[in-house]
């Protein structure tokens, strides 16, 4: 599903040049859980959003399910990332001023779905995350693993082919935290594609496969378990 | 998805109270401002455009040359019309001869009341096109018969059909009612046309036909020009219509050049200047001026709108980001933004409507105008709903593409900065803003500056404690040595004297003097003031040479007394015991010279003015000098009593010459109210926007000025800090204010011949001003930062 060749992505400041990503190669099957490890400031988020298509890499080719993605223009990339992609942040990145159901329905809005199509959906959704009763309610209040819960909603309603979560459980509780992880696990166990940004040692043992990043280099790959299997 | 924005927009607005407070209280004001002066402007571009043949009726106009000026006035002699009706007839519909406006005193049974109108030829109610409610237009073909307007009727008659009945003009006169005619619009050059009567009747009746030539300019004269005439074509036909019929041996006539030309009506208006012979516009450059002001001033509003927006740019970055994440593409951003600003605006626009109708009122006062807002005229509601989206438009189209811009992978990944251009537009804005405040001060500061300097000026004689009142019959003009002792009866009066003008106003010229030394080529003009012995002593004139008139000398009757502008103007060396030649008036003799009074507007030179004696048929006023210390209401009343006994009939209506010099001052000092009212508005508004960024800016440092407080800074280093940007802007836009200020106001100045300067310290209390208030207002918000308990304020991070 994911082509990486080596990739490169480097950021200008007026003095120096710093290289976030230096040469990463990476395949991701569909269907696959992938896990990206490693300390601060070595490249994970850029190169999450360089696959989320969020942003372009400097060097280096990419192709996402067939489509070279890798020098579009931000409206191209836009088209391509509706309804393909879905984001879970780690600071759940609602908007303060639509309620949950609002959030949840933005992504349809923006595919144009009419609008009893969308309720539909929305409540589907919403009731899967258990947080249907709280559809009227802005992120603010609710918790914190309510709001991820909301947050993974609005990335799933339009039922992307990959998921892309930036530690997702960092700003949550152990309990809420792996309830998240179980939301996650589920969704792959349908046949969603997850990359995943993570600090933590415990969610990385959800994924199939985990890569550690270190100074914008992939340095190992190691394998949890196979694609299909139970945790 | 419109629904969803505008669901949007307003928990946004609903939300953040206090910046959509500043936003929509600055709208408001400004678009308040904007609709007033829209309104205005409106009306003064609409002014006449009522007239059916709006575009073909023009006044005959005629230029001339005296000695140091060329000179447009509407006055003309009765002999133009035929003229041109004879020689010129194929451009023309109508020509017609018309007295200026005047008062009549009219009487129906025990009804007596004064109206104002004019007489005019029988063609004058068809041009105007009177919509007749009984009656005919063409009823003034009969010289016997008048026209006159509902209310005028009404007054008379009550609600019956006036239209055949019989109206008393004056004393004796009786005259039938020809018609009654809708009153003309507020709006137009003949709002005040009460009647028209006819003026075959009043030519004969004041035996003009005999007593009037070439030279005698009393008159106007309108055209309507045929279908399909250019006026200009029409105009350049018509020139030498008067030179061309001056006798030959009328060398003073033609020594004057006279050139006539066609005004059309739609620029009587706002383009009635004239300056050697060429319209250079008028009231149109009062029109300019507020709708600039008006336009500032929306323009004021709609930056605090865009400062403010962008200014939160942090907060909202992350909804775009986002938003974008999910899939939205950067138009529905940008209308989703719009969407906002509009829902802000049309929020503003019913406050300002509001506003509009309170101020309705006092704005009508200082303007002298009785313009209503037309809830009933489409034209009117869809030139609102233009004005909120352009306004919408102008203050939501750059927030709306600069927060649309934001790239998301910034904004979430928190390495989000306000753009550096953003910051640097904003500047730019907020200077503007200023700039614009401290060129509207410095005009204030020069209106009233200007207004006190010709209020200050002395005016060489004394009016306190003076009225007049008119003489209104040949009894009060042939007793007028009775009717000056009855009125010296009173211990409240100390002098009585008549004259032919009032020393306020001396707006009465002569020409055709003659002197030695004088060049033959000179086109000589003087005013003339006539007047009884005591007027001299009475305004407390001063004489610089010679003596002023006394009863000893029975010669005086030939006596000239003239001002020291005169004697430059005259060339004499030694006026005193020169002989003046005055047409067939006679020779008179100089006896004195006065010193130069004002005795017109106090914004003009002082013109050659010659004094004479006279006790005839010229005089029009009884001037009244009440003691000082006197009671001026027991002296009314005596001169109402005396007044009654020569006219029981006319109600008594009197003067003060204070009151009368006043006037002068009423336009400048309208303009001077309307500049610093719009002037305030600006400033306020301006002052919204820098409150709220002041408050912006104060929380983003929130962090920083907890460090530095714990590190040690005081409050005042604090407010400083904080102060410091905005008093740099102040001071930049002043250096753009103070050139523009002195650009337009020097040319203001200009326009006055008594004038005052633009000294350094105007621009110096413009720009005091300016940073004064900028300093008030930031210091709200500096201060509040800078007494934070630190550990507050880094908490908040």
């Amino acid at each position: 599903m994911i082509t990486i060749k080596d990739l490169k992505k480097s950021f200008r400041t007026e003095e120096v040049e710093t290289l976030a990503l230096n040469g990463v190669n990476l395949h991701v099957e569909e269907g696959e859980f992938v896990a990206i490890m490693g300390p601060s400031g070595c490249g994970k988020s850029t190169l999450l959003n360089i696959v989320g298509m969020l942003d372009n890499p400097t060097e280096g080719g990419y192709n996402f399910a067939g489509n070279e993605v890798a020098g579009l223009k931000e409206s191209q990339r836009t088209q391509l990332r509706k309804g393909n992609l879905g984001f879970v942040f780690q600071s759940f990145n609602l908007i303060d001023e639509l309620t949950v159901y609002e959030n949840v329905e933005l992504p349809l809005i923006y595919l144009k779905m009419g609008k009893s199509e969308r309720k539909q959906k929305v409540m589907e959704v919403l009731e899967r995350m258990k947080i249907a009763h709280r559809e009227k309610h802005f992120p603010q209040q609710l918790s914190g693993g309510q709001q991820q819960r909301v947050a993974i909603s609005r990335a799933v309603v339009t039922n992307p082919k990959l998921i892309l979560a930036d530690e997702p459980t960092g700003n949550l509780d152990s309990k809420n935290g792996i309830e998240v992880m179980n939301l996650l696990t589920e969704l792959n166990q349908e046949g969603t594609t997850i990359v995943m940004v993570t600090h933590s040692d415990r969610d990385s043992h959800y994924a199939h496969r985990v890569i550690n990043l270190f100074d914008g280099q992939i340095v190992t790959e190691s394998k949890n378990r196979e694609i299909g299997a139970m945790v | 998805m419109f629904t969803l924005y505008l669901k949007t927009a307003w928990r946004n607005i609903s939300q953040k109270k206090g910046l959509s407070l500043l936003n929509i209280a600055g709208l408001s004001l400004g678009m308040a401002a904007t609709i007033l002066i829209g309104m205005w402007v409106y009306d003064e571009l609409s002014f006449n455009k009522d007239f059916e043949n709006y575009t073909s009726i023009t006044q005959v106009m005629q230029t001339q040359t005296f000695n140091d000026e060329i000179r447009t006035d509407f006055n003309q002699p009765m002999q133009l019309a035929p003229v041109l009706r004879n020689d010129y007839g194929s451009y023309f519909k109508h020509v017609i001869t018309s007295t200026f406006s005047f008062d009549a005193l009219f009487t129906v049974e025990n009804t007596k009341l004064s109206h104002t109108g004019n007489f005019a030829e029988p063609g004058m109610a068809d041009m105007l096109s009177l919509k007749m409610i009984s009656g005919s237009r063409g009823a003034l073909e009969d010289p016997a018969s008048i026209l006159l307007s509902e209310s005028m009727a009404k007054a008379f008659f009550g609600i019956e059909n006036a239209t055949g009945k019989s109206i008393q003009l004056g004393s004796e006169t009786l005259l039938t009612i020809g018609g009654v005619y809708e009153d003309l619009p507020r709006n137009t050059s003949f709002s005040q046309l009460e009647f028209l009567g006819s003026w075959d009747f009043l030519k004969d009746n004041q035996g003009w036909e005999e007593r009037t030539g070439w030279g005698n300019n009393w008159f106007q004269v309108f055209a309507q020009l045929n279908e399909g005439v250019d006026v200009e074509v029409a105009s350049n036909a018509i020139a030498n219509a008067k030179m061309d019929n001056l006798s030959d041996d009328d060398a003073s006539g033609k020594r004057l050049k006279p050139t006539m030309l066609l005004h059309p009506l739609k620029k009587w208006h706002l383009y009635s200047r004239f300056e050697n012979g060429i319209n250079t516009g008028g009231a149109i450059d009062r029109v300019w001026l507020l709708g600039v002001i008006g336009a500032f001033i929306l323009l004021l509003a709609c930056i605090n709108f865009m400062n403010l927006s962008t200014a939160q740019s942090v907060k909202r970055a992350k909804e775009v980001g986002i938003r974008k994440t999910i899939g939205s593409i950067k138009y529905q951003l940008i209308s989703q933004f719009l969407v906002e600003s509009l829902l802000v605006v049309s929020t503003a626009f019913v406050f300002a409507l509001l506003l509009v109708v309170l101020a309705q009122g006092t704005f009508n006062e200082i303007t002298g105008k009785a313009i209503i807002i037309p809830w009933d005229s489409a034209y009117f509601w869809i030139s609102c709903l233009l004005f909120i989206l352009v306004t919408s438009f102008l203050s939501g189209s750059y927030p709306a593409f600069y927060l649309s811009s934001f790239k998301p992978v910034k904004v979430l990944k928190g390495t989000f900065e306000r753009k550096q251009n953003a910051v640097s537009l904003r500047k730019v804005l907020v200077v503007s803003q200023f700039a614009i405040s401290t060129v509207l001060i410095i005009g204030t500061i020069t209106i009233f500056k200007q207004i006190q300097y010709a209020q200050d000026r002395p005016l060489g004689y004394d009016k306190s404690g003076m009225f007049y009142f008119s003489i209104t019959n040949e009894d009060m003009r042939d007793r007028f040595e009775t009717l000056k002792s009855q009125l010296l009866e009173s211990t409240d009066i100390e002098e009585v004297a008549a004259s032919d003008v009032l020393v306020t106003g001396t707006f009465t010229t002569n020409s055709g003097f003659d002197w030695k030394g004088k060049d033959p080529e000179f086109g000589d003009e003087f005013l003339t003031l006539r007047a009884t012995h005591d007027f001299g002593e009475m305004i407390n004139w001063e004489l610089t040479k010679g003596r002023g008139f006394s009863r000893e000398f029975k010669s005086d009757s030939l006596a000239f007394l003239v001002n020291e502008t005169a004697v430059d103007y005259m060339g004499l060396e030694n006026p005193i015991g020169e002989f003046v030649q005055w047409g067939d008036n006679g020779k008179f003799k100089i006896i004195g010279v006065v010193k130069d009074m004002v005795t017109r507007s106090p914004y003009t030179k002082v013109r050659p003015t010659i004094f004479t004696l006279h006790y005839g048929s010229f005089l029009n006023y009884i001037n009244v000098k009440v003691k000082t210390g006197a009671s001026t209401v027991a002296a009314l009343s005596h001169a109402e009593d005396v007044f009654k006994e020569y006219n029981p009939q006319r109600p008594f209506t009197y003067q003060f010459l204070d009151d009368y010099y006043e006037e002068y001052f009423i336009a400048e000092k309208r303009t001077g109210k309307l500049i610093s009212f719009f002037t305030f508005l600006a400033i306020f508004i301006s002052c919204l926007g820098i409150f709220g960024l002041s408050a912006f800016i104060a929380e983003q440092r929130t962090k920083e000025i907890g460090v530095r407080k714990v590190l040690g800074a005081s409050v005042y280093a604090i407010w400083r800090m904080l102060s410091k940007d905005f008093i740099l802007l102040v001071l930049i836009s002043s250096i753009i204010a103070v050139p523009i200020g002195y650009y337009y106001m020097n040319n203001w100045i200009g326009d006055f011949d008594y004038n005052t300067s633009l000294n350094w310290w105007v621009f110096a209390l413009a720009i005091f001003g300016a940073l004064l208030i900028t300093l008030i207002t930031i210091s709200f918000q500096a201060i509040k930062a800078a007494v934070m308990n630190p550990v507050t304020s880094l908490r908040t991070e």
